[in-house]
């Protein structure tokens, strides 16, 4: 469970895990139920008005080129978050409906208030978080929805809101996505990000929507769609596919759909899954392939690393295929499988001997030339980081070698590999870290 | 004199250089590449604005559909009533060597308007109201393909297009990079040891699989490709560099059949006249100085190009001097000896439009992909393109 409502776990914790499961659950939901919002430094906009940047193109671009820096750091800011989070649960689940509610925003200032609108809804209700979602700066510039006026509607985010984010495909008509649009007509952003109604841009005839006539606006829209039992299972199905098994099994999700369509509670419905039998079930053990993300603030979380340029944490997502604040579309990351392909496989191998062990991975194969080697051709490495071998020493002194396995590793090991993990000698319990970590079952949790 | 100077300075190193050349050469025949045809597909990812791609200037239904962002200064010609973008003009020679066969009006029944879906329909090459888990390019390496080499995308993940029901293409952005890390001994004894078979069901079973596949695909493309094939030079954009990639791996003669690139970007809800003026300057002065380096190599006779997008954009403009999703688009394809060069079919009517007020599909995109299998690979379309296409006659 750790590993899917956090990043693994260290065997300190070993304490709690020895408790009863309803109690640990509990302490996970109590341990996130505070909000610590994300904040980045951007006090460079202090005093700046929209008719400034207007007049002086010259600092509208060095606030343009600042602002690209400040998304990099809210970038760094996020990972760092991740790793070392206040609200465990509350972080991961924000992680996720990041890659529900997907949007790209380039404006440090609304990429930071829609971040930390996810945040604050990750656990809450899911009514009002798609109402507040529908408001926001980022979103309403994402999807067009600040061009959206009844002169002329444009469809962008009614289709979305619908197709992804609400529904699912194939659950509507061309004609609700018309109607849809028209409901949301009107909806804008002020300079600070703050959601304006904008009257003389709302439509404000009648609109067929859903079999439902009303003069509806975007709120009464949502209301409606999520009278739709479809919305409780669309959800449940993501949720299932993400927390619980990349394949998904009809009956649990029923289960789940008929808890959440209850109420619409975030917190209701993991707290429900967490609490079944079946999510502790060995088939869903290990059987998901971790994002670059969850691989990454997994590995620090096991050995802490430092990085001397901030901008590596940046790069080695980049890489791996998933930048945060980044997405490729509205559609989010795929996930699963499609993380892996020729080229993400080997880096995802090599990369913890990269930041752990100057790119070493010990083969009993002349280890001692080869270490001599690398440590001398450590400035060509990509990434120059400082492991902090001390603290993972200290959090794994209770545990064996031998057993390390079972706590790095999820799920069983490929009975050839294991084989040949038997034939290397262990060394130290540092080398053995790296060499797990360098295997495919790594990928897994 | 060092050995390195004396063998570039002498006679003898110019026409040592020629040997290996040669040996290819004569090695290429007994490995049956002679004759061998490639298909490099460029994707405009985000829906291209085709209207103000290919562009009716003489069409007063688009200038009043467009009061503010149709295109009326610098057309480049074409016909009566058809002209280039003025951003296109470095393809204008391809044009006028029927090197360049344009296809109007290409899309699917019941369109869909969103991105991701029509993608995943182009991709996959199904109905919009079927769902394939695999993509086009990918059954055809399933039926095809022996290595995974024999597709590459130049990307750093791969598109949906590329996977296969049991085999996939590969993607990558270098291949240096993939072959250093292949070659660790640890990769090399973990592989040798793989034994489970049960497992290649299974998302581990999946893992080590593209591991085997990466670690040989990676040697094969390291040992084989030359770089110094390519010394065209290419505009400075990312999809430039992704296609002098492709000319580097065609140059040196690879054993890869179907190439994916992308160029992303064209979702012009807003402004969209400077940002589709950026990107199709981007495209065709990529794509030309790409024609150019195959024809000095020799390769562009065996090389076929497909440009598309998702779905072209409406024909009224929106109030942001953008345009929303649409439907029919059209289609380049760029190769040597096309049957029907120029344009293909004549632009769809601006009156007769569907509901959304779109252009109307007269060219299924299925029809061109089983053309393109089974005039230019010279395979059967079946099991590749699930459903049953006309042929067309451009190739």
């Amino acid at each position: 469970m750790y590993w899917r409502a956090g990043f693994g776990i260290h065997p300190k914790s070993n304490v709690t895990l020895s408790k009863h499961r309803a109690s640990v659950v509990e302490a996970l939901f109590e341990s996130s139920k505070a909000f610590t919002s994300l904040n980045i430094d951007l006090s460079y906009l202090d005093g700046i008005k929209p008719i400034d940047l207007k007049n002086f193109p010259e600092l509208a671009r060095e606030i343009n080129q600042k602002g690209v820096k400040k998304i990099l750091e809210f970038n760094v800011a996020w990972v760092k978050r991740l790793v070392n989070p206040s609200e465990l649960l509350r972080e991961r689940m924000t992680l996720f409906w990041a890659n529900h509610f997907v949007c790209r925003e380039r404006n440090p200032l609304y990429a930071e208030q829609y971040n930390n609108t996810l945040r604050y809804f990750a656990l809450g209700d899911f009514r009002d978080f798609v109402k507040a979602i529908s408001k926001e700066a980022a979103m309403l510039r994402y999807l067009n929805g600040k061009q959206n006026k009844k002169a002329r509607p444009n469809e962008n985010f009614a289709r979305e809101l619908m197709e992804l984010f609400t529904l699912g495909e194939g659950q509507y008509s061309e004609k609700d996505i018309k109607e849809c649009a028209r409901a949301f007509t009107g909806y804008n952003h002020d300079f600070g990000g703050n959601f304006v109604h904008k009257e003389n841009h709302h439509d404000n005839n009648s609109k067929l929507f859903f079999n439902h006539i009303g003069n509806y606006d975007g709120d009464d829209i949502i209301d409606i769609i999520l009278e739709n039992k479809q919305c409780a299972a669309y959800i449940s199905d993501k949720i299932y596919r993400y927390f619980v098994n990349p394949k998904p099994n009809k009956k649990h999700i029923n289960a789940m759909t008929e808890v959440f369509f209850k109420d619409y509670n975030i917190e209701n419905l993991m707290r429900f899954v967490f609490l079944s039998d079946w999510f502790y079930d060995e088939v869903n053990m290990g059987s998901k392939i971790k994002s670059p993300i969850e691989y990454l603030v997994g590995l620090t979380n096991t050995v802490p690393v430092t990085f001397e340029s901030e901008r590596d944490l940046f790069k080695i997502q980049k890489i791996l295929g998933q930048t945060l604040l980044d997405p490729p579309n509205v559609a989010g990351w795929k996930g699963d499988k499609a993380w892996i392909d020729a080229n993400t496989i080997m880096i995802r191998l090599k990369l913890p001997s990269v930041i752990l062990n100057n790119a070493l991975i010990a083969s009993g194969e002349h280890d001692e030339f080869k270490k001599k080697f690398m440590t001398k051709h450590k400035g060509r490495l990509p990434f120059k980081t400082t492991p902090d071998w001390t603290t993972f020493l200290e959090n794994f002194e209770a545990v064996s070698t031998e057993e390390l396995q079972d706590y790095i590793i999820q799920g069983a090991i490929n009975k050839g590999t294991a084989d040949y993990l038997q034939t290397l000698s262990k060394v130290s319990k540092r080398e053995y870290c790296v060499q797990l970590m360098s295997l495919p079952e790594y990928q897994m949790c | 004199m060092d050995r390195r100077k004396f063998l570039k300075n002498s006679a003898l190193a110019s026409s040592l250089f020629f040997v290996p050349n040669f040996v290819k050469a004569f090695e290429s025949v007994a490995t049956e590449h002679l004759g061998y045809k490639r298909l490099v597909i460029v994707q405009l990812a985000g829906g291209n604005d085709g209207l103000n791609t290919i562009i009716p200037h003489q069409n007063d239904l688009y200038y009043n559909a467009r009061p503010k962002l149709a295109i009326s200064k610098d057309i480049i010609k074409l016909t009566d009533d058809l002209g280039f973008h003025p951003s296109l003009q470095p393809l204008r020679a391809l044009y006028d060597n029927g090197e360049l066969s344009i296809i109007n009006n290409v899309g699917y029944p019941n369109p869909v308007r969103s991105h991701f879906r029509s993608m995943d329909i182009w991709q996959t090459a199904s109905g919009s109201d079927e769902y394939l888990q695999s993509g086009w390019l990918g059954r055809y390496l399933d039926q095809h393909g022996k290595q995974s080499y024999n597709a590459i995308e130049i990307d750093e993940q791969l598109s949906l297009a590329m996977k296969g029901e049991h085999f996939n293409g590969m993607a990558t952005n270098d291949f240096r990079v993939l072959y250093k890390s292949a070659k660790d001994p640890y990769f090399k004894n973990v592989l040798s040891h793989y034994n489970d078979t049960h497992l290649s069901e299974h998302n581990l079973g999946y893992l080590y699989q593209t591991m085997i596949d990466a670690k040989s695909s990676a040697n094969y493309i390291f040992e084989n490709t030359d770089v110094k094939t390519s010394q065209e030079s290419y505009p400075q954009n990312s999809f430039a560099k992704q296609l002098k990639n492709v000319a580097q791996f065609i140059n040196s003669d690879l054993g890869t059949k179907v190439f994916y690139t992308s160029l992303g970007g064209f979702d012009t809800h807003a402004n969209q006249n400077s940002k589709q003026t950026r990107l199709l300057s981007q495209y065709a002065e990529s794509v030309s100085a790409f024609i150019n380096d195959l024809k000095r190599n020799g390769t562009f006779e065996d090389t076929l190009i497909l440009t598309f997008s998702e779905f072209g954009r409406r024909v009224k403009q929106n109030a942001a001097n953008g345009t929303d999703h649409g439907s029919a688009n059209n289609v380049f394809v760029i190769g040597k000896n096309l049957k029907k060069a120029g344009f293909y079919n004549s632009l769809a009517s601006l009156s007769d439009l569907d509901n959304n007020g779109d252009l109307k599909y007269s060219i299924d995109f299925r029809s061109i992909y089983t053309t393109i299998l089974s005039q230019w690979m010279n395979v059967s379309a079946e099991g590749i393109i699930p459903s049953r296409q006309n042929l067309l006659d451009f190739i």
